[in-house]
């Protein structure tokens, strides 16, 4: 069982790249939960869901010891205390710099990724929840293949009638891919 | 069955009613029931059914009730206050034999409560929520697939009484995605004789015994008594030998099995007994337990106990004098760890039972 936080401002794309996550975990005939967690602006404001796969049906679907948390800016790293050691935090390196001293865990690995940057290299400048989703499966690539992760990812947009922009959505997961693999070497 | 895809809660339910039957849904939106309305306002349409955006939750009971005296699958939804409005017009609809679906996606709370996920509606809702001596049958699922297929049979439930049903979920519930999979539509559909049709049938079956206070007390008490006999539901886990026994339904219940999982695995004899109704209260779930029971630990989203009340009268099947705590986690979902402290506190008799 993998639990992750996908944390940031309204509008930055977590909810929707915990969304991704989910159904990669479907596309590899896994379990998944995904549950919300956000003030009622579209855009600014807090906004987080915690994202559970198992093999198995997965129990309660709320926040219990994450093993990976996606910070996408200083606010999120509340949930800091929240991952399990040994875990991962993924940091938005544009918006965060550094770690305040008071969320400081030293029994996590810490990575900062550009994901903006990432989508913008590419010329997805909105892509950055795709570079997030490509990210986390590379971060999980012993559960999740790339190929099935990245058409679950495409289905997904498909279904919500945003199947045109499949061509720069892949981009942007695979850029993401790469990047953290190249960090993980 | 096609391949299972996430979906959320208060959607899937929806769905899931639409291809139970459901003829008609008024409703007035309230947070976090809305997205039932929102997605039914395209789907009733596309499928040529009545969808009606009430003026009030008041008002949008009556036309269920209106509907389900013809025979029709009707349902509303709402929350909170919503919910407590609908609450008179619920018991009409007992008193006059009429079928009905009313998914309460719970708050947290009283007054206008919270967006909390809650189970402060336990009391209210089990035991009818309106003037006079009625109960309506409440489901209460633990996820989405299992609220799928409950919505997809609720109507035949309520028609086989007669009687409102209530699908009891949760914020979390209703806004949470997970995997699952419909049915397909139904096709066949019954005709009721006791439907009103414009001639004057029907008449007889909405009131049995008019002006008679014992035939309908007796009809009240019978059908009341039927449905505690037939349409108790629930799911244990692990309660043959356990010493301890959580009690907790609706997504709760998901974190009480993650904890006797857990709690298995350090060699704690702990079980679970989850109601999928929660009325009827699935009494024969107690009275199937052993005597190596210690006593029950009530889990519920509440502030002051609620469900704890029907545990302690549960108990009287098993043994008597058995103590029951209380775990009330108030607006948000419990978890393992707080659930096993509770546990080691009882355990250790630190905590005081509340039975």
């Amino acid at each position: 069982m993998k639990e992750m936080v996908f944390s940031g401002f309204g509008g930055q794309g977590v909810l929707t790249a915990g969304l991704i996550i989910a159904d990669v975990a479907l596309a590899h005939d896994m379990y998944a939960t995904w549950i919300p967690s956000y003030g009622a602006e579209m855009r600014g404001g807090k906004a987080n869901c915690v994202v559970k796969v198992d093999n198995e049906q997965v129990g309660t679907p709320s926040l219990e010891e994450a093993d990976i948390l996606m910070a996408m800016n200083i606010p999120s790293l509340e949930f800091a205390e929240r991952v399990k050691a040994g875990g991962t935090i993924l940091c938005d390196s544009d918006f965060v710099a550094d770690i305040p001293e008071h969320r400081t865990r030293n029994d996590v690995e810490y990575y900062f990724i550009p994901f903006n940057q990432i989508a913008r290299e590419i010329g997805n400048a909105r892509g950055s929840n795709v570079v997030a989703a490509g990210v986390v499966t590379a971060l999980l690539s012993d559960m999740f293949d790339k190929d099935t992760a990245k058409d679950a990812m495409l289905g997904f947009f498909e279904d919500k009638g945003k199947g045109k922009f499949a061509e720069g959505n892949t981009k942007a997961f695979y850029a993401g891919y790469d990047y953290m693999k190249s960090l993980l070497k | 069955m096609a391949k299972k895809k996430m979906m959320k809660g208060n959607m899937a339910i929806a769905e899931a009613a639409l291809r139970g039957g459901m003829d008609i849904y008024a409703g007035y939106p309230i947070t976090p029931s809305t997205e039932v309305m929102e997605y039914l306002s395209g789907r009733m349409i596309d499928l040529g059914r009545v969808f009606i955006q009430a003026e009030s939750e008041l008002a949008a009971i009556n036309m269920v009730f209106g509907a389900g005296m013809m025979g029709k699958r009707a349902m509303t939804a709402s929350s909170g206050p919503g919910m407590a409005l609908k609450q008179e017009g619920m018991s009409y609809m007992a008193r006059n034999n009429t079928p009905a679906v009313i998914l309460n996606v719970t708050r947290w709370g009283t007054g206008l409560g919270s967006l909390n996920a809650g189970q402060t509606d336990y009391l209210r809702d089990t035991r009818g929520g309106g003037e006079g001596g009625y109960r309506n049958i409440v489901f209460a699922p633990n996820s989405i697939q299992e609220a799928v297929d409950i919505t997809y049979d609720s109507f035949e439930v309520a028609e086989k009484y007669q009687n409102p049903v209530v699908i009891m979920t949760c914020a979390n519930l209703g806004q949470m995605e997970e995997p699952c999979s419909f049915p397909e539509f139904k096709t066949e559909r019954p005709t009721f004789d006791w439907a009103m049709d414009g001639t004057g049938r029907g008449i007889a079956a909405r009131q049995r015994g008019e002006g008679s206070i014992e035939v309908v007390g007796q009809h009240t008490l019978d059908k009341v008594n039927a449905m505690i006999e037939n349409e108790q539901r629930w799911e244990t886990f692990e309660v043959e030998d356990a010493e301890y026994v959580f009690v907790a339904f609706g997504l709760p219940s998901r974190a009480c099995k993650d904890t006797v999982k857990a709690l298995r695995a350090k060699g704690e004899k702990v079980g679970l007994i989850r109601p999928i109704t929660i009325w009827p209260f699935p009494v024969k779930a107690f009275a199937k337990l052993g005597s190596q029971v210690k006593g029950f630990i009530s889990v519920e989203g509440t502030n002051v106990g609620q469900m704890v009340e029907d545990v302690a009268l549960a108990t009287k099947k098993v043994k008597t004098n058995l103590p029951c705590y209380l775990l009330n986690h108030g607006g948000n979902l419990p978890t393992v760890k707080q659930i096993t402290a509770f546990y080691e506190g009882v355990k250790a008799g630190n905590i005081k039972e509340v039975f």
